[in-house]
């Protein structure tokens, strides 16, 4: 296998896009991609594009804008992991000498469904009785609380970390910042949670352009940001017992992705993880190795996850600050660590990140965790 | 609320007692256990499957008061996960009691309840657990 390194990266800020096509809502982040790696069009061999929701031949129908065409395209599906998934696939294609130069989307339009929770499959069980994301996500943190002692300001505060990060980035769907009082008074959604525990729904695409490290400097002479492990897992599925305090598929996906790219949780300098909803961020510090079992909410406390704090947790203000157009997540979160490792993150940048992570997990299905996971391990 | 229809693949009976029991499966070669019942088992894959009476009592795992949800559900709603002792989890409605009353690791016992209203507007009913 050979090293492969992101040369490009693109994406339009997320938000919401009723009016725009998912095409429209994704080319400029592919203009962008292509022209921070400085290939050309007829460089790309491949293209994969992810999204859950986006609907037959989202590749095509995007690449159809600006003319890439004619080339192997492939639509990948894997929930919120999609386009993470996505990226993994043409990892595989250059990493195996198969393809010199592929290109990855990840892009969602959810406005297209009116507001309210992410439709989920309606042929599972647990959906066809009721459950929504929240609610499972609400009794993890149920759970967790009363585990471990977890208190609700706590909780909260990890919504205002997020709020704070994504005042800095103009890509993020809310840069307003709040306080810990606004969490807790904002209304229910599904308990312990507000609305502002949770995030948001919207529109959005990034995308990333990759080729061989040794074929990078070709293209661009910007530093090639090197893929050190490319992971992707499926949950594990349990008709019994489970313990939703600790989320296995992550903990299996970050054992791998250490192990591949010869790193330890300690060597990270910045991550953006799955933070869905507020305990998610606090459930992944933990399932990551940022910290021991129990001891999440001293990270968030000690400000050890803020920005200037000692390991920086999504500094791009992450899912509940950037916000979640779900297929385009994965390659979103890609996006920020990209620009972090080459030190072009300005007024939220992690001085001297070198090595980075990128997490993103997805799938509410009866008898999962989660359906899916991606880790992704990166360094300048 | 007799006459509301079930949900699909709910398995309920209700007992000589007049009180409901859900039915799922175990496999008849390997012993895994699930619900809803199923018709290939995912352990070991045959499909020697019987039906498993589930005991119609156990205990709270964790829950959450769902103020937001798809239309048709009557909200706020408590959505909960029932640990039974045949070591079966059990997704549910919680019924009968508010939130407030709840407490990890309580004993539940199953009951039927009215939980929304179908595309059809007739009323959706299914089972449920309450505090016992």
């Amino acid at each position: 296998m050979r090293e492969v390194s992101v040369v490009g990266v693109g994406m339009v800020p997320f938000g919401k896009y009723r009016d725009k096509t998912l095409a429209d809502i994704a080319w400029p982040a592919v203009k962008h991609a292509i022209q921070d790696a400085g290939v050309q069009k007829k460089d790309i061999e491949v293209a994969y594009c992810g999204t859950a929701l986006g609907g037959m031949m989202s590749g095509q129908r995007i690449l159809k804008s600006v003319g890439i065409t004619g080339l192997p395209i492939v639509n990948v599906e894997n929930a919120c992991s999609s386009s993470s998934s996505a990226f993994r696939q043409a990892w595989i294609g250059v990493a195996s000498g198969i393809y010199d130069v592929a290109l990855v989307i990840g892009v969602e339009k959810l406005t297209k469904f009116g507001g309210g929770t992410l439709p989920l499959e309606k042929e599972d069980f647990e959906v066809t009785h009721g459950l929504v994301m929240p609610a499972l996500y609400g009794m993890r943190a149920q759970r967790y609380m009363h585990d471990f002692g977890l208190a609700p300001d706590t909780l909260a505060k990890v919504a205002v970390k997020a709020r704070a990060h994504g005042a800095l980035n103009e890509d993020a769907q809310f840069r307003k910042p709040v306080t810990v009082e606004e969490v807790m008074a904002a209304r229910a959604v599904a308990e312990p949670f507000t609305l502002l525990h949770c995030c948001p729904s919207g529109d959005g695409a990034a995308a990333a352009v990759i080729c061989p490290t040794e074929m990078a400097a070709r293209f661009t002479s910007k530093a090639p940001i090197r893929v050190l492990a490319s992971e992707v897992n499926s949950g594990r599925y349990m008709t019994g017992f489970r313990d939703m305090t600790t989320p296995e598929i992550t903990v299996r996906g970050a054992h791998e992705a250490y192990e591949i790219a010869g790193v330890g949780p300690e060597d990270l300098d910045v991550l953006e993880v799955h933070d869905a909803f507020t305990i998610a961020e606090i459930l992944y510090y933990e399932a990551l190795g940022l910290c021991a079992r129990g001891d999440a909410a001293r990270l968030i406390e000690d400000g050890d996850t803020s920005l200037g704090g000692r390991i920086p947790v999504n500094p791009s203000g992450g899912l509940l600050a950037k916000g979640h157009p779900i297929g385009a997540t994965g390659v979103a979160q890609i996006v920020e660590v990209v620009r972090q490792l080459r030190g072009e993150c300005r007024n939220r940048q992690v001085e001297g990140a070198k090595v980075a992570l990128t997490h993103c997990t997805g799938g509410g299905i009866s008898g999962f965790d989660h359906g899916a996971c991606s880790i992704h391990i990166f360094a300048r | 609320m007799g006459e509301a229809p079930f949900l699909p693949g709910d398995g309920i009976a209700i007992g000589d007692d007049g009180r409901p029991r859900l039915t799922g499966s175990e496999c008849a070669d390997c012993g895994a256990r699930v619900y809803p019942a199923v018709a290939v088992c995912h352990a070991c894959m045959s499909e020697n499957l019987r039906p498993l009476a589930l005991s119609p009592v156990g205990t709270l795992y964790s829950w959450s008061v769902v103020h937001v949800a798809p239309k048709g559900w009557t909200t706020p709603y408590i959505a909960a996960y029932v640990d039974l002792p045949e070591g079966v989890r059990v997704f549910t409605h919680v019924v009968g009691t508010y939130a407030a009353c709840l407490a990890i690791d309580m004993k539940m016992r199953l009951c039927t309840a009215v939980l929304g209203t179908g595309e059809d507007g007739k009323p959706m009913a299914s089972y449920a657990f309450t505090p016992d």
